[in-house]
């Protein structure tokens, strides 16, 4: 994404826009290539997706090109850890609820995710994690039924 | 059966133990939404979404409706007292109601702001009752060629009255409609852009989305933005307003809830706009509108009447013509369509006590959530004290158990992972992803009735412009692109969103 050496042109919030249309109109025409139009009147699963995709490169361009000689704007700052923790504990969750047991992989993700947010103490995060998981247990599991092992095998 | 007697068939499906005890609920949850900043009524509906799974259908959409319209009070608490609003639509009144806070009017201004959202919910609720009838009946007169043009106007306007770039929406919605395509071919049975993914065939399911856009982004995006600074709580007096509140804040009750039940009606409309537009408008009319953001107390009543009022009108499109309008009653289309109900005229000839049920709820949960804020101020003030820290690991929880127990796959949750990475590039490209839901619900929608209208007519467009109703809306959708195109109104709309958007 954004270097840290901005040029003095180039609105980047709007330019990451026109790269995230024009790349998602062409992956669709891409992907979406085999599809068969067919005709107006009998319109083939191919043909409106074509059009939709169309028009989306049409309108990332709209948004890119002005953008190019708007004066240079840079996108805010990323920071890796909240994004990579929470997304790591999520998928690891997926995994743990369907293989090991909701208790598990609720513990996992209560206690992975605030690693997202450091400076929390550990007794609060063990306790959060504990209570959450209780809860969860009683009102997803017993009371809603969802179909998940609750311990272990 | 006349006015009278399904008002009465509504009420006494609302007043079932069950209806009420998640009207309640919705209004508790909504207000504790609505008073936490950093979660929105969006996201909280999203996480709830697959509960409404394991409800009665009535129940279940009674619950959400009421997250949308507590919120609203919810918000009011924290703008007033703390000059933080919870909500993007109570930002508004930050700037009166703070003010009165400071001095030492608080209580005068939240409940001025209670009062007037009571009397603003009762009269939308009125209005749905009275224009739903009304509404839906014309709109079983509604071709497929009616449709795609009433669609189409609705997801254009969408974009111009939301917040942020137009071109921009016009482009989430594109990439919406797009995501709306994937899976099996309606009428060939064929897959379409599944990636060869056999959970694909299905399509792409609505909570999925929903939950990672609104759900785990969010989560990020606060994460990111650290350092919560402390909060200082002005002092709460005399709950009662003086009876010179009352003599001032009466019309400015009014005119916000015509504002607001109108601006709720159009596309794009709900609770951020009409707040917004009522205080500008109640400025207009004030005699000293340079006395506006020193504590008036017209500034606290009008936007917030304003704000409820729209938060229930929006539900009329949805509810007769089944179009939703804003990315809230996207979700509350869904809620309807998990339980497989299609909103729109048909359900209120079939199902009169899911329409009326709802209406009926809408009051009392107005009733309710009156007396869940103004007496229990403190208790709510309090909650602002939770640090998000604790916050987040619970939210996190209830949307990966809630993406899990659809189908029990692990691929819902990893695409719903997947999609709170979009949706982090998204906002860091600054795109709002609201429009992008609309257009995935309205997608397939928008493609059957085209193809249908299309088949009947053996391939010729000009039906559209035969119509009389769908040449209207054509027309309204051009006359509507071409005001984006003169830099007068581009302006003006700016200004609009400018405060907001700061």
């Amino acid at each position: 994404m954004a270097g840290p050496s901005a040029p003095d042109k180039g609105d980047k919030p709007d330019l990451l826009t026109a790269a995230i249309f024009v790349g998602l109109g062409a992956l669709g025409l891409f992907m979406g290539w085999g599809l068969d139009p067919g005709s107006l009147a009998q319109m083939g699963p191919g043909f409106l997706p074509r059009v939709v995709c169309l028009l989306l490169i049409a309108v990332g361009l709209g948004v890119g090109i002005p953008a190019l000689r708007r004066p240079a704007q840079a996108i805010e700052a990323v920071r890796l850890r909240p994004v990579l923790v929470i997304t790591l504990a999520i998928v690891v969750f997926a995994y743990a609820a369907t293989h090991l047991s909701f208790v598990l992989a609720s513990l996992w993700l209560i206690v992975a995710g605030s690693l997202a947010d450091p400076g929390g103490r550990w007794t609060h995060t063990l306790l959060l994690a504990v209570g959450l998981t209780v809860f969860g247990a009683l009102v997803f599991v017993y009371g809603l039924g969802v179909q998940v092992p609750l311990w272990p095998v | 059966m006349s006015f009278i007697d399904l008002l009465m068939l509504g009420f006494g499906e609302a007043m079932t133990l069950q209806n009420l005890s998640f009207c309640l609920l919705g209004a508790l949850l909504g207000t504790l939404i609505g008073v936490l900043p950093g979660i929105g009524p969006t996201a909280t509906i999203a996480v709830l979404l697959p509960i409404t799974f394991f409800l009665p259908p009535l129940a279940g959409i009674i619950m959400l409706a009421g997250i949308y319209y507590g919120a609203q009070y919810g918000g009011t608490t924290t703008a007033v007292l703390v000059n933080l609003p919870g909500e993007a639509s109570s930002v508004v009144t930050t700037l009166d109601g703070y003010q009165m806070a400071q001095q030492g009017r608080a209580g005068a201004a939240l409940a001025v702001a209670a009062l007037g959202s009571f009397f603003a919910g009762t009269v939308a609720t009125f209005a749905i009752a009275v224009a739903g009838p009304t509404l839906s009946s014309f709109a079983l007169s509604f071709g497929p060629a009616e449709y795609v043009s009433l669609m189409v106007f609705g997801l254009l306007a969408a974009t111009i009255l939301a917040s942020g770039t137009v071109l921009k929406a016009i482009g989430m919605i594109l990439i919406g409609l797009l995501l709306g395509m994937v899976g099996t071919d309606q009428s060939t049975g064929q897959d379409r852009l599944t990636f060869g993914a056999i959970e694909l065939f299905d399509g792409i399911d609505f909570i999925v989305i929903a939950i990672g856009l609104f759900g785990f982004s969010e989560i990020i995006a606060n994460l990111e933005r650290s350092g919560s600074e402390g909060v200082t709580l002005a002092p709460i007096s005399r709950l009662w307003p003086t009876r010179d509140d009352f003599r001032r804040s009466w019309a400015a009750v009014l005119r916000g809830t015509g504002v607001g039940t109108f601006l709720g009606l159009l596309p794009g409309g709900g609770a951020t706009l009409a707040s917004f537009s009522a205080y500008s408008f109640e400025k207009k009319m004030s005699k000293r509108p340079q006395d506006f953001g020193t504590g008036v107390v017209e500034g606290v009543a009008a936007p917030e009447a304003a704000n409820n009022a729209a938060a229930q009108s929006s539900f009329i499109p949805l509810l007769t013509l089944g179009i939703p309008s804003n990315n809230m009653m996207a979700m509350m289309l869904s809620a309807f369509m998990i339980h497989g109900i299609t909103p729109g005229p048909t359900v209120l000839a079939n199902q009169p006590e899911i329409f009326w049920g709802l209406v009926a709820s809408m009051w009392i949960g107005n009733a309710l959530l009156v007396i869940i804020n103004l007496p229990m101020i403190g208790l709510w003030v309090k909650l602002l004290t939770v640090p998000y820290r604790l916050l987040y690991p619970a939210i996190l929880l209830f949307c990966c158990i809630g993406v899990y127990s659809m189908n029990n796959r692990i691929f819902d949750v990893m695409l719903a992972a997947g999609f709170g990475l979009v949706g982090y590039v998204f906002r860091k490209a600054k795109c709002e992803p609201g429009p992008l839901l609309l257009g995935f619900v309205l997608g397939p929608l928008l493609e059957s009735n085209l193809r249908r209208t299309l088949l009947i007519e053996q391939g010729d467009p000009s039906i559209f412009v035969e119509r009389p109703i769908s040449l209207t809306m054509l027309i309204a959708t051009v006359v509507l692109l071409g005001l984006m195109i003169f830099p007068a109104f581009r302006k003006s709309r700016q200004e609009a969103f400018q405060e907001e958007e700061g």
